[in-house]
């Protein structure tokens, strides 16, 4: 990631602090939720916690638990100050004791550990979170131009994704080739998760080791982080060649895309780009499969993490430009089993570009 | 967030191995008079709720709930649209979506005991607030005893179908690196050729770090972007197979290795992996310095936790222990030189597994 989107990421977090009055912030983060350190420190912990403490006045701290990471985190990030100790939530509490009245604040809920939620800061959690949620959905330009480079990487691993699914090939086989390909091109993570099959799929999950066979759909949403932000392609295949009723099924995954996209712009909700893929479903007589009992989200937002609320009917986060998402139609189809589709998208001045060129067919690949 | 192949063999890991050691947790939970376990599960905390069900979150988040008898409750943030899933991969009583995991732990907790009743959790003080603050708020009478040392002592007992998962982990782990493409310019081609063998036998989970330039002062690098190789460059390989992970280093050469690192060989072989079972401080290599040296053990709800750091902490290694990994660093004068295996410690000694 370039320094430049570091120091403006930073700055917009002191930003914030001030104007939400706070004199340090305590940020923590793992293996799992490493969105809200990479956005201040540029920090992503492989194993065990971290724990950021930013004032306004000094530079960064991190403690982290494990001793490896503590000598790998001093090698990556020099303007941090990093600590290890075998009580690392001890030595953070030690250190937060020094900054006596501080006016402190602590984040995110996901990532705070209990053994250091236990203070005054503790009745501050939401909101911070709250707070730092609005800065990483309301994207810079730069941090949304990452989402586009993300998005290249996630179309050209489908293509790879494609090529590996034939059949007798098992579903990790799939993930194994798509995941090295991925490391060729020096990026460091991936999301997928897969379903190979027929009517009876009802969803995705990791990959198993089911071997594909003619017929079957095969469905992956794939999702590489380039320089720290994800982007994702949904897309679904048919192992030969598809039958009319796959066909006939992809065709109102196509067009509910299509209505979810041309919903995306300035001043339209989340609500809205949700309610316009619906619509299509329930036009077609499956309203009930964009119910509570299936798939009700349409979406998300992409980013550092899954970032901001879902794209759900009655989401009411107003998009503004430069915001970055998903929009995808994903549910089960009562005629042929569990179907995805879908394009991350970057809101512009008067719509949005989309930014996944993989062709919208149902691909076919032969055996 | 990378997942690999999850399944559950019976053959690898019999249920009734996994209804053995829910036993083992109720018997302590017995003597201990708490009237349920928890733990927390998610991809950076999994490995208390593997132990016991077999089953580890892809993504969000769930709680275990052991209770006196009978197989352990999960409550799932996952969608019930994978229950089905969850229940392939792993060994579970009730399950139960809960999106609001913190509150419905709490309800699902009073709808059986009473509001004072002893509950058990491990790794109380890494609960995440969002599940922690909702759990005391409405359970605020509960009280609350951090499991985290008595299950340390249950789990490190490992059993045979664990060290059998082990043994494959670890088999998987050295045929990866065993790949490592000869002349390799680029950390990418490297990670790459490694995960993508790692990943068609099998793994689960696949993490690697670099130290692309052993020449110079070196330490791990997490590999995001473009990292260019030295002609001596080290891997680390950690590496998951259905829940069980190892880790691995080679240090390659793209000459002839440096001849101080047959000595540093011959001391990781004969000092480390020696004296690892009683965690003393080995003896001085012939050559160099030694940088650190390290024990981690699967005990809690890391899938690996240091116990020995040295020279931070020597400590002795905690009692029942079978198996860990061990690791070491040293600075030769050719240059940093590292060490990482999995070793099995039995009554005769220590095996490399």
């Amino acid at each position: 990631m370039s320094t430049n989107l570091h120091q403006a990421r930073y700055a917009q977090i002191q930003s914030a602090m001030q104007t939400h009055g706070v004199d340090a912030l305590l940020l923590a983060g793992n293996a799992w939720r490493s969105d809200y350190l990479r956005y201040a420190v540029d920090v992503t912990p492989m194993e065990g916690e971290a724990v950021a403490l930013i004032t306004l006045d000094n530079p960064p701290q991190l403690w982290v638990q494990h001793p490896a990471e503590a000598d790998r985190i001093r090698a990556e990030r020099s303007h941090l100050a990093v600590h290890h100790q075998a009580d690392h939530q001890g030595a953070v509490l030690q250190a937060m004791g020094q900054w006596g009245q501080a006016r402190w604040a602590a984040a995110p809920g996901s990532a705070l550990p209990w053994g250091l939620a236990q203070g005054p800061w503790s009745a501050t959690v939401p909101a911070t979170t709250a707070w730092l949620d609005r800065l990483m959905v309301n994207k810079l330009p730069a941090e949304a131009d990452a989402v586009e480079r993300s998005a290249r990487l996630a179309d050209e691993g489908y293509a790879v994704f494609a090529q590996a699914a034939r059949p007798g090939r098992r579903e990790f086989e799939l993930v194994a080739e798509t995941e090295a390909w991925l490391r060729t091109q020096s990026c460091p993570e991936n999301f997928m998760i897969v379903g190979s099959g027929g009517v009876e799929v009802r969803g995705m999950h990791p990959a198993g080791d089911r071997a594909l066979t003619e017929g079957d759909l095969v469905t992956t949403e794939l999702t590489p982080c380039v320089d720290g932000y994800y982007a994702q392609i949904c897309r679904t295949l048919v192992v030969g060649a598809p039958t009319q009723l796959q066909r006939d099924a992809y065709a109102v995954f196509s067009q509910a895309l299509a209505a979810g996209i041309a919903a995306v712009r300035p001043g339209a909700t989340h609500g809205d780009v949700a309610r316009a893929q619906n619509a299509v479903f329930r036009h077609h007589g499956l309203g009930e499969y964009v119910g509570p009992e299936y798939t009700r989200v349409r979406g998300h937002g992409m980013g550092l993490y899954v970032d901001g609320p879902h794209v759900l009917e009655d989401v009411e986060l107003v998009l503004v430009p430069d915001m970055t998402l998903i929009v995808h139609p994903n549910t089960y189809h009562p005629d042929v089993g569990y179907m995805v589709l879908g394009d991350t998208v970057r809101v512009t001045e008067d719509g949005c570009r989309v930014l996944t060129p993989t062709t919208r067919e149902l691909v076919s690949v032969t055996p | 967030m990378r997942r690999g192949l999850m399944s559950w063999s019976h053959q690898e890991m019999p249920p009734e191995r996994l209804q053995a050691r829910v036993a083992q947790v109720q018997a302590w939970m017995a003597e201990q008079g708490v009237s349920a376990l928890l733990a927390h599960t998610s991809i950076a905390q999994p490995a208390v709720v593997h132990w016991l069900t077999h089953f580890t979150p892809y993504w969000s988040e769930a709680m275990m709930v052991v209770w006196p008898t009978g197989a352990p409750t999960l409550l799932a943030s996952l969608t019930k649209r994978v229950h089905p899933w969850m229940r392939e991969v792993g060994l579970m009583g009730e399950l139960i979506m809960a999106p609001r995991l913190g509150e419905q732990t709490a309800q699902h907790l009073l709808a059986t005991l009473a509001p004072s009743a002893r509950v058990a959790m491990v790794g109380l003080n890494a609960l995440p607030w969002s599940v922690a603050q909702p759990l005391r708020q409405q359970a605020p009478s509960l009280q609350w005893v951090d499991a985290s040392d008595g299950f340390a002592g249950l789990r490190r007992a490992s059993d045979a179908a664990e060290l059998g998962l082990l043994a494959q982990a670890s088999a998987m782990a050295q045929l990866a690196l065993s790949a490592t493409p000869s002349g390799a310019t680029n950390a990418s081609q490297v990670t790459a050729s490694i995960e993508r063998h790692a990943r068609l036998a099998g793994a689960e989970e696949v993490m690697q770090r670099i130290a692309p330039k052993l020449a110079q002062p070196s330490t791990w690098l997490r590999v995001d972007g473009d990292i260019p190789l030295s002609s001596r460059y080290a891997v680390e390989l950690s590496l998951a197979y259905k829940g069980t992970w190892v880790r691995w280093v080679r240090n390659f050469s793209t000459d002839a290795p440096p001849p101080d690192w047959a000595q540093a060989q011959d001391w990781w072989q004969h000092q480390v992996l020696a004296s690892a079972s009683t965690a003393h401080t080995p003896g001085a290599p012939a050559v160099g310095t030694l940088q650190h040296w390290r024990i981690e053990l699967c005990q809690g709800g890391l899938p690996l936790s240091p116990v020995v750091d040295a020279p931070a902490s020597v400590a002795p290694l905690p009692s029942g222990a079978r198996w860990g990994v061990v690791s070491a660093q040293l600075a030769l004068p050719s240059g940093g030189w590292f060490a990482a295996q999995p070793v099995q410690w039995t009554h005769a000694g220590a095996i490399h597994v």
